[in-house]
């Protein structure tokens, strides 16, 4: 582990240089309550300017494993990384004797750091968006970042067919809200099928009332309606954008069309510049999906769930879809009775790109165990399964260019763990988001800190 | 083809990577093999065949590990285990070089066989209308040929407690082997302890029924407490009445209150599903009140009393880690609450408190382990202890000679993600890995290029 002291200087010297008030001597999150919004307390770590982490064993995702190696972070992003590189003049060093480090963990689903998750009034709530509804202080974020996950994909619920528009965020715990948003990152937008869409599951409760569709031929409908309707609208904008620009001096200018801030988001999605993640079950409505995306002329950038994917791997793969699914989830309703755990290693063999998603705060302190499953339930290598909780997520967010796996130029997001991050025995030592540490298991709020702080409790009387 | 190839071929089938090696042509020659013995496996003691596997690590739990050992399984229970032992003649050998044997592990909390498809009510029989079920026993309703059992047994998992939950007294719950034509068959404890629910202060979580006052909250918990304390005096005076008339009389008999008499004699194990710390202290208060066996189950907050559970040998069911902690809790609070508590002297043994998860119980354990749980005593965990706490410690839990033959062997540490059970014995027979899943891999993964 680091030297303590050079640490604990640095520490010092930054947090005064950034925070003008007093805070807490310990690397430990407020104690929040459901539901409140206390105040954060959490150090601000310092940027992670020049840091070096040495003689670790670095699982890349993306070319193979370095024994004895060396990762230098400059201003956030990794500067090299190898075998024989030299530590820098000046970088804090942290000894990875006997670590393993692997890219941050990106976790394709997340409800996490939103104050609402579910717009159900409508079964068409494209407009609605998830950065308004960002909170910094959910203790969850803090637990992520102690299982090693550095972005989230905060998806709208499946309450609706087209759902919410999505937020990639950066677990920077402690920083204002606005900090945890992945700048740069594609937009996305949730959309959903099968049984939470139809609300089937939901019961009846007096006065509430059956939604449009009930069935998932409704479904496609509604989804055929809506791409109808934004190509309309994209037609009318298109026509008036023609118009204006050959409007002659002295003429009258054209009537823009009334602005739709729902379809404008569809209209992000026939543009390609909107990601849309689907959330999915069944066979059948995969192949739903795709035949309306292919209709309209778009591509699904992640199917969600997606636990019958396997049945439809080549219609997948073909289509160049990201498929991100739950490890072994099963049989917890009808439409997950016929989920396999084989099925990310399925999908993977016939050429889809997989993931493996947490959408669980809980989940997602153990992302690690989950890819493993994948090398057990069909037997995909120990780099593929790594990839299924880094790279190939980030793939699907189209932020593989900056986070996923360990290569120069990209953000320094690490998870340093105390021994193979798929053996039992392993835990999460330290999390780095842009070189800063932002979790550090050494100086962290531990049980085991509690015990040792514990005076001799009351004996219980009956 | 010796039984050892049949076996791998049989795992191959669930795992893939050695499928594509094996290739079709050996798939086919060993189709009659595998048909043979996709037959459920008959649990009747007696009726199993007489097995050897030979040249593994054996890990009894009872002792220390045997490398180049010989384990032998007849008529259903391991009939000798060493280093020198010889192979009976007309044994089925199994090659175990390169492997490792285990005893079977055993799940402190499901529901299996008691609910099949979450969100479907038709053949979930989880939870009796009102509050006192005493009566009610789970192994009375256990489907032995639900499709999550096999799921279960992938991971080495043998034996689990099955069982109710809901309302102040659930039920019995029952220990059973996961093979078995009938509920009887898989019996290994049949009523095994009585589930309480000590009632919780705060609702945990969200709610969605009508927001209730704090108050409002400790009124209706102290109401539940009351009623729970009304029920255990009546029952104590109901055993007083049939101790001293010795059922001469004449009286009715109450049958709810009959089933708490093995409870109120301390016989009966009284299993308490409770996490949170002021829940574990009236569980001290009512068990001592009333002179009760009591067994902590789920135990979230038990690591603050730790050593009074210590102290007054109290087992804890910890489990599922796989929840989060309170929000004021140390992050890593479930994670190592099991550790904490083993150091403080407490037995403990896992649940995974579910039906469909059960396969995922030793990696429960795992994350334990890597938060300060000992792995030795983590594999007592999930095997010798469970044993002791159910009652059952003579018959099961260890390789030893005599026990029954509830048996795995390994590619590794089976709490391992990366490991693979590559053989499972339930009572001495040889159980196969197809389940649902492995047939719809099989089904998936050969389907033809559209």
């Amino acid at each position: 582990m680091p030297d303590k002291s050079t640490m604990r200087a640095v520490t010092t010297i930054a947090m005064l240089l950034t925070m003008a008030s007093a805070l807490p001597a310990q690397n430990q999150p407020a104690a929040t309550q459901n539901g409140s919004l206390a105040p954060y307390t959490a150090p601000i770590p310092p940027a992670g300017r020049l840091v070096a982490i040495t003689n670790a064993t670095i699982m890349t995702a993306s070319h193979g494993t370095i024994e004895n190696g060396t990762i230098v972070i400059r201003d956030g992003r990794i500067a090299a990384v190898g075998a024989n590189v030299a530590v820098p003049q000046g970088a804090r060093v942290i000894d990875g004797t006997g670590k393993y480090v692997i890219p941050g963990i990106v976790d394709a689903h997340s409800h996490s750091a939103s104050e609402a998750i579910n717009e159900g009034s409508n079964s068409i709530t494209a407009e609605v968006r998830l950065t308004d509804v960002l909170r910094q202080d959910a203790i969850n974020l803090y637990r992520e970042l102690a299982g090693g996950t550095t972005t989230l994909n905060i998806l709208h619920g499946s309450a609706n067919t087209i759902g919410g528009q999505n937020a990639v965020v950066k677990l920077r715990y402690g920083l204002p809200v606005d900090s945890l948003i992945f700048e740069g990152a594609p937009p996305g937008i949730k959309f959903a099928l099968g049984e939470n869409v139809r609300r089937t599951n939901s019961p009846m409760l007096p006065g509430r009332e059956r939604r449009y569709p009930f069935t998932r031929m409704g479904v496609e409908a509604l989804l055929r309606d809506a791409f109808t309707r934004a190509r309309e609208y994209q037609q009318e904008w298109k026509t008036y954008e023609t118009a204006r620009a050959n409007t002659r001096r002295g003429q009258p200018a054209p009537l823009p069309p009334k602005r739709d801030l729902q379809l404008d988001a569809l209209v992000e999605v026939l543009d390609g510049t909107r990601l849309v993640h689907a959330h999915s079950y069944r066979a059948d409505e995969i192949l739903m999906m795709l035949d309306i995306a292919k209709e309209f002329g778009f591509r699904v950038a992640s199917f969600q769930h997606v636990l019958e994917g396997y049945k439809v791997a080549d219609e997948l793969a073909a289509s160049g879809s990201g498929a991100s699914t739950f490890a072994d989830n099963w049989a917890y309703k009808m439409e997950a009775w016929d989920a396999i755990p084989h099925n990310a290693a399925i999908m993977a063999e016939r050429g889809v790109r997989v993931s493996i998603n947490s959408d669980s705060d809980e989940r997602a302190r153990r992302l690690y165990q989950e890819a493993a499953k994948a090398m057990h339930y069909g037997g995909v290598s120990e780099e593929e399964a790594l990839r299924m909780i880094t790279l190939n997520a980030a793939w699907q967010l189209g932020i593989d260019d900056r986070v996923g796996s360990i290569d120069v130029g990209k953000d320094a997001d690490l998870a340093i763990f105390n021994g193979h991050p798929f053996a039992p025995g392993s835990r999460v030592e330290m999390t780095l988001v842009d070189g800063r540490t932002f979790f550090d298991r050494s100086t962290a709020h531990t049980l085991e800190s509690v015990l040792e702080r514990q005076a001799p409790r009351q004996p219980v009387t009956p | 083809m010796t039984m050892n190839d049949a076996g791998r071929a049989m795992r191959n089938v669930r795992c893939g990577g050695a499928m594509r090696a094996l290739g079709i042509a050996a798939l086919l020659t060993l189709a009659p093999a595998l048909a043979a013995q996709n037959a459920p496996a008959p649990a009747t003691a007696g009726s199993a065949g007489t097995y050897v596997v030979r040249g593994a690590t054996i890990v009894p739990v009872s002792g220390p590990r045997i490398p180049n050992g010989t384990v032998v399984i007849s008529g259903g229970r391991i009939a000798a285990v060493g280093a020198n032992v010889q192979a009976p003649a007309g044994a089925t050998v199994i090659d175990g070089s390169g492997l490792f044997v285990y005893p079977g592990l055993i799940d402190s909390g499901t529901q299996l066989g008691l609910t099949e498809i979450g969100s479907v009510p038709g053949p979930t029989d989880l939870q009796e209308l009102g509050e006192f079920n005493p009566q009610n026993v789970a192994l009375t309703a256990v489907n032995a040929h639900s499709e999550l059992i096999p799921v279960a047994r992938a991971n080495g998992i043998t034996t689990a407690i099955t069982g109710p939950r809901g309302g102040l007294i659930s039920g019995q719950v029952a220990l059973i082997d996961l093979a078995g034509w009938t509920p009887a068959e898989m019996a290994a404890q049949p009523r095994a302890a009585m589930v309480v629910n000590y009632p919780r202060s705060r609702a945990g979580g969200r709610r969605f029924g009508p927001q209730q006052s704090e108050s409002e909250q400790q009124e209706a918990m102290n109401r539940q407490v009351r009623a729970l304390y009304d029920f255990f005096r009546d029952a104590k005076t109901y055993a007083e009445v049939v101790g001293r008339t010795e059922g001469r009389n004449g009286g009715r008999a109450n049958l709810v209150m009959q089933a708490m008499l093995p409870v109120v004699r301390g016989e009966q194990p009284v299993l308490f599903d409770v996490d949170a710390e002021d829940q574990i202290r009236g569980v001290l208060a009512l068990a001592d009140t009333f002179g009760l066996k009591a067994i902590v189950r789920g135990g979230s907050d038990a690591w603050k009393l730790a050593d009074e559970l210590a102290r007054r040998q109290i087992p804890v069911i910890v489990g599922p880690l796989t929840r989060a902690p309170a929000p004021d809790e140390p992050y890593d609070a479930i994670f190592a609450n099991p550790g904490a508590l083993a150091r403080a002297g407490v037995k403990i043994a896992f649940q995974t408190d579910n039906a469909s998860d059960s396969r995922n119980l030793p990696y429960n354990a795992a994350l334990a382990t890597a938060y300060g749980l000992d792995p030795d005593v983590a594999l007592r965990a999930l095997t010798i202890t469970p044993a002791e706490i159910w009652g059952v410690a003579d018959r099961y839990g260890s390789i030893d000679p005599g026990k029954v033959a509830n048996v795995i062997v390994t590619t590794g540490d089976p709490l391992d993600v990366r490991t693979t059970v590559t053989h499972l014995f339930i009572r001495g027979e040889l159980v196969p890995f197809t389940d649902r899943h492995t047939e719809l891999y099989d089904r998936f993964r050969a389907r033809p290029k559209p």
